[in-house]
């Protein structure tokens, strides 16, 4: 069953790998017979630009963090190596890990504080740090050579023995390409590939599923910087001098303008990219001396005409859109889950201002395992705020809340979620780039630990862990009737198709609480059925459920218990039958059109 | 105390220049909530506009400010329709990236057209000073401080007190409810981009005199008002003018005391600072994180 879906599925298409090795096999031809020394330059530099770009694709491509960063620590990695080599004599052995670990140990340094940043801001703080580091070097005197900068950085030696510049340097520089290229593949061919596709796809998608989005951002920042710094190292050894030029904002720009150009998700772009942008000026000679110019043209011309650069344009024609990866659903293993005591939730005077308005003032919820509490009231009554502190997607001005037990008032959306107190969205939060079988898999995955750098590199994401884990993926969106959507996008759902998938993905996480928020809003009558049926088998299992909806009908039917809002007050709380007669609620929904008082 | 009072002036005069420099900037980061990244090459390709006019027209650089700032909101549009409408439905980090290039553009052209060599633009008025008691003071910076009032209160009337400023606020505050009220949404953010380059257009003739330009010069313009902007408040108006005008002053103080490398690198670790202890800038936002 999983051979057939692999097949079928997410294995490099047979096409992909030969033009992988066909496109190598010429490069390769074309290095050690036509090229003349000079062109042999050429291809080499455009190695360590390839370089460059694949490690941008983490943080612009991946993380869809606008680091303006990335060219500063392509020159940190080629001033440490021309500092060391030609100033000090290090050899390349000490010279390369050097130059590697000095721009992401600086990465590391300022990432704390810069990740947290919105986009703008992020974009600016990067900016800033590479003018400080640009005024270092032009202002560093004898170290590292003002602006003149360092010439005669030696050739590559290891052990007395010097690797001859022309064809053998270019070899080591394209090996190592490959070795990046490979390492990069392998950290997002996978579910964790998925997770940066959520990640940059919506953030509170992102929270919701559990996703340690700091610590995604941080991976890609560093790895961004640790790429830079080998390309740079690489393309001071090619050219043998580096000055403040390494630092300046047209290396930035052109990195940015090979990766969008490119593709800045795909490692095919990282070389289409790179060696179509460093040959250009080559094989148009009129362009010589204009490269900025044409960079500056081709990248708005990308930008607008194809975002996901020539890359996805080739990936889109060369594959008609294939046929669904069909895993055979799987029923996630058993959840019922031991010593949980009598309450899953006990919240305490939950109170909410916005501005000068009390959306929510001092309420009290419970739940215990394998209860259903509908949580109803008009618009504006404070429903989804209640949601939305629960689930630290707001903070409460005061109030306490814990799951289990556990106080949850100084964990953030994200932890909470993992915590197993997940929810749905009103309006749904998908990311719209992934189809929704992937993002309901990257849920699974969260939940399972298998997505991250770890992860990757242990080989947890991929493979047969991967279609078992979109194979209960599958499964959770067949007992939601939705496995007709698996393959789509997920920015092509329709609202109620996009709750189903949100239900399923919750469901992925194992909760141990389940907060929906209007799961049945625009469903059909059997849809309807089906999802209260479920709901109903759910809570029978010992999940607990928190179900916001309007419509009685479909929840009145279900629910243990109902706790009525009203302007943020609850104006009551019981048996369903009960509230259905309750004087207040009735005045709430009905009452107030007339104005009269209950 | 003369020296210093000149400082000031000197400062001032900076200030009131990245003040037209960082208008233009906050205006259409409000109007499309997304950085306008050109904003700099647009100053420089003004300062450019304004020398070369000079050539042809022997003229006083507020008779030829006017015509360089009509050419400039001619060149705004044409950004606008390059590098923002394309990209309507698109997140405001693609708006980011094609300004990049407009700028990469303006930049490398400008280099084509006019060498990397040094370039001014013609002085406001005559060149020499006025005296004020012991001060003596330039006359460009007296008229640059001038005009850059004008412009900033003209902006600040229009934007306030006309149908057609309130029109453009209101696109800039919520543009699914302007078009609404039938407001034409689309001509309001073309002319916003307008407006940002004519400002950018006179900020670039101001400056072009008193500080010569080379046609890299707009990512150190464009870098200025990235950070009056951040320390004013994101979307702020006033923030904007006032965030450049402490922006000049350190500048100016700083390079006076120490040398204009430190005054750079000071502030720009003043900014990594203030971006580190407060995330959302020093005064808040005022548009919202669309950016």
């Amino acid at each position: 069953m999983t051979a057939a879906f692999l097949d079928t599925g997410h294995r490099p298409r047979r096409g992909a790998a030969a033009a992988w090795v066909i496109a190598a096999a010429l490069l390769a031809l074309y290095a050690i017979a036509f090229a003349s020394r000079y062109e042999l330059r050429v291809l080499t530099f455009a190695g360590t630009q390839v370089l460059l770009v694949l490690g941008y694709q983490f943080v612009f491509g991946h993380a869809g963090a606008l680091s303006l960063a990335q060219g500063a620590f392509y020159g940190i990695g080629a001033y440490v190596t021309a500092i060391l080599g030609a100033s000090y004599g290090w050899s390349f052995p000490l010279t390369f890990p050097l130059a590697i670990a000095a721009p992401t140990a600086l990465a590391a340094l300022v990432a704390a504080p810069v990740l947290r940043l919105s986009s703008h801001y992020f974009a600016l703080a990067t900016l800033g740090l590479a003018q400080v580091v640009l005024l270092a070097a032009v202002n560093g005197g004898e170290l590292t050579g003002g602006a003149l900068g360092i010439s005669g950085v030696p050739s590559i030696a290891v052990l007395g023995w010097t690797l001859p510049r022309g064809l053998p340097l270019a070899t080591l520089v394209w090996v190592v390409v490959a070795l990046g290229a490979w390492l990069s593949h392998r950290l997002t061919r996978g579910l964790s590939g998925g997770a940066y596709g959520v990640l940059r796809g919506d953030a509170m998608a992102a929270d919701a599923i559990g996703l340690d989005r700091p610590r995604l951002r941080f991976a890609a920042f560093l790895l961004s910087a640790g790429y830079a710094g080998a390309a740079g190292a690489l393309s001071a050894h090619t050219i043998g001098v580096v000055s403040s030029e390494a630092l300046e904002f047209p290396v930035m720009v052109t990195c940015l303008a090979m990766t969008v150009i490119g593709g800045s998700t795909r490692i095919a772009g990282a070389f289409l990219g790179a060696l179509l942008l460093v040959h250009l000026p080559e094989w148009l000679r009129f362009l010589q001396g204009y490269a900025l110019l044409a960079y500056g043209a081709a990248l708005l011309a990308a930008i607008i005409l194809a975002p996901e650069g020539i890359a996805g344009l080739l990936a889109r024609t060369a594959s008609r859109p294939r046929p669904p990866a069909r895993p055979a659903p799987l029923p996630l293993p058993s959840r019922r889950v031991a010593g949980w005591g009598d309450s899953v939730l006990e919240a305490r005077g939950l109170t909410k201002r916005f501005g000068g308005i009390l959306a929510l003032a001092a309420v009290d919820v419970t739940l215990a395992p394998g209860e259903l509490l509908g949580i109803i009231g008009p618009n504006g009554s404070g429903k989804t705020t209640l949601a939305n502190l629960l689930t630290g997607f707001a903070v409460a001005d005061a109030g306490t809340i814990r799951l289990a037990g556990r106080p949850l008032e100084d964990a953030d959306a994200a932890a909470i979620a993992r915590a197993g107190l997940v929810r749905s969205f009103q309006t749904p939060a998908l990311p719209p780039d992934l189809c929704a079988l992937e993002a309901v898999a990257v849920a699974r995955a969260s939940r399972l630990a298998c997505v991250g750098i770890g992860a990757a590199l242990a080989g947890r994401d991929a493979g047969e862990r991967r279609a078992q884990i979109e194979a209960e993926a599958l499964g959770l969106l067949s007992q939601l009737g939705a496995q007709g959507v698996a393959p789509r996008r997920c920015a092509e759902l329709s609202p109620a198709e996009a709750r189903l998938v949100e239900i399923a993905r919750a469901l992925a996480l194992e909760p141990r609480l389940l907060i929906l928020d209007e799961p049945a809003a625009g469903l059909g009558d059997g849809e309807r059925r089906d999802l209260a049926a479920l709901l109903t088998a759910l809570a029978h299992d010992g999940l607990a459920l928190m179900v916001i909806e309007h419509d009685m009908e479909f929840l009145l039917p279900i629910a243990d218990r109902v706790l009525a809002l009203d302007q943020g007050r609850v104006i009551a709380h019981g048996a369903p039958a009960e509230i259905r007669r309750h004087p207040a609620v009735i005045a709430a929904y009905f009452g107030r059109a007339e104005g009269d008082a209950p | 105390m003369i020296t210093a009072a000149q400082l000031v002036l000197d400062g001032v005069a900076l200030g009131a220049a990245y003040a037209l420099v960082a208008l233009g900037f906050v205006l259409v980061l409000n109007a499309v909530g997304a950085v306008n990244f050109a904003q700099g090459d647009l100053v420089m390709a003004g300062g450019y506009g304004a020398a070369v006019l000079a050539g042809f027209l022997p003229l006083p650089g507020i008779v030829l400010l006017p015509v360089v700032m009509l050419l400039m909101a001619i060149l705004g549009l044409a950004v606008a329709a390059l590098a923002y409408f394309p990209l309507l439905r698109r997140p405001p980090s693609a708006v980011f990236i094609s300004t990049i290039a407009i700028g990469l553009l303006l930049q490398n052209g400008a280099l084509h057209l006019f060498g990397p060599g040094l370039r001014s633009a013609p002085p406001l008025w005559s060149g020499g000073q006025v005296t004020l008691g012991a001060l003596a003071l330039s006359r460009q910076s007296v008229a640059i401080i001038a005009v850059a009032a004008v412009l900033v209160l003209g902006q600040r009337l229009v934007f306030r007190h006309t149908r057609l400023g309130r029109q453009l606020r209101a696109t800039a505050a919520d543009r699914e409810m302007a078009a609404a009220l039938g407001i034409r949404v689309y001509g309001m953010i073309a002319l916003t981009f307008a407006i940002g380059a004519a400002l950018a257009g006179a900020a670039g003739t101001l400056l072009a005199n008193q500080f010569f330009l080379t046609p890299t010069e707009g990512g150190n313009l464009i870098l200025k008002a990235y950070i009056a902007v951040v320390i004013g408040g994101w979307g702020s108006i006033e923030g904007a003018v006032l965030g450049a005008l402490l922006i000049a002053l350190f500048e100016t103080v700083v390079a006076a005391a120490l040398s204009y490398t430190a005054a750079s690198a000071l502030l720009y670790g003043a900014t990594l600072a203030i971006l580190f202890l407060r995330p959302q800038g020093l005064l808040g936002e005022a548009a919202g994180r669309r950016a």
